[in-house]
């Protein structure tokens, strides 16, 4: 990922290791919930345009804000650094990027899952098994959903956190080890 | 009675607005405990449904008036996409 069409993805790759971080441009920063909201209704009126196919649009809205709103739940009260995150799209290169300063996956799953003790494992659990961070409420279906409709409508996600990443699209998942780490988390979705 | 989703919003997609909606449900819409009365959950006009939002909203519903509920048919592929993975949750393999 090294051409300027995945600029996106190396500004948000950027903000999230960095110390300290650059500061963003408020067009493709969310410092709340609310903001990262209506980025989403706005991107949601334009995207049934540029795919051509409104149900497609709908699928991929319902994943960036699973992936979105993952970081506010996890991160709530517990940010690194900087509270909220980045949300930046390439609709020519169709591309979309989101990143966060906040803990982590492994320190998320390692609430419930105290054993488990690296990132690939902990990616691994996240996007296969039905558990949530915030046990013991009954939830942790969002990375699920994310990884099925990934799947099955032929998009692609790599998905960073801590030293590891997992790559998703129409033939399965696939964990990787990586050299550089990200802290928080960095997600890109080719569409 | 027929439970509206799209009067909560088109785009149903986060924890606290799925909370939200089921405390303003639980407080103005739904019958009373020892009311039977038949909740249908309609879908029609959501064009995005998510896991999230459904946690905090259908998940607490099924469990407050369990065969009371009866989630009506659904085009939408975020709905479809949405109640597989919930029902995994009631119905575990």
């Amino acid at each position: 990922m090294t051409n300027k069409k995945y600029k996106i993805f190396h500004d948000g790759l950027d903000w999230a290791i960095k110390k300290p971080p650059k500061r963003l441009n408020p067009a493709i920063f969310c410092p709340s919930r609310d903001i990262f909201q209506a980025r989403l209704d706005h991107l949601l009126n334009i995207l049934p345009r540029q795919l051509k196919n409104k149900n497609l649009a709908f699928l991929l809205i319902a994943v960036i804000g699973e992936i979105g709103n993952n970081s506010f739940d996890h991160n709530l009260g517990n940010w690194r650094d900087i509270n909220g995150i980045y949300f930046n799209f390439d609709l020519a290169s169709r591309l979309i990027a989101l990143a966060d300063r906040g803990q982590g996956v492994l320190a998320t799953i390692k609430k419930v899952r105290p054993k488990v003790s690296n990132d690939a494992a902990a990616l691994k659990i996240a996007f296969t098994e039905i558990i949530s961070g915030r046990y013991p409420e009954q939830r942790g279906n969002g990375l699920k959903f994310v990884s099925k409709i990934i799947q099955e409508n032929n998009f692609k996600l790599r998905f960073f956190s801590g030293k590891a990443s997992i790559l998703i699209n129409a033939k399965g998942l696939k964990i990787k080890k990586e050299i550089k780490k990200i802290p928080g988390t960095l997600a890109i979705i080719k569409f | 009675m027929k439970l509206e989703l799209k009067k909560f919003g088109k785009i149903l997609n986060s924890r606290p607005a799925g909370r939200e909606a089921w405390l303003a449900a639980k407080a103005y819409l739904l019958p009373l405990k020892n009311n039977k009365e038949k909740i249908e959950v309609d879908f029609s006009g959501v064009l995005v449904l998510s896991p999230s939002w459904a946690d905090e909203f259908l998940t607490p519903l099924k469990k407050n008036y369990s065969q009371q509920v009866v989630f009506l048919a659904a085009d939408n592929p975020t709905v479809k996409a949405t109640l597989e993975i919930i029902a995994r949750q009631y119905h575990p393999s």
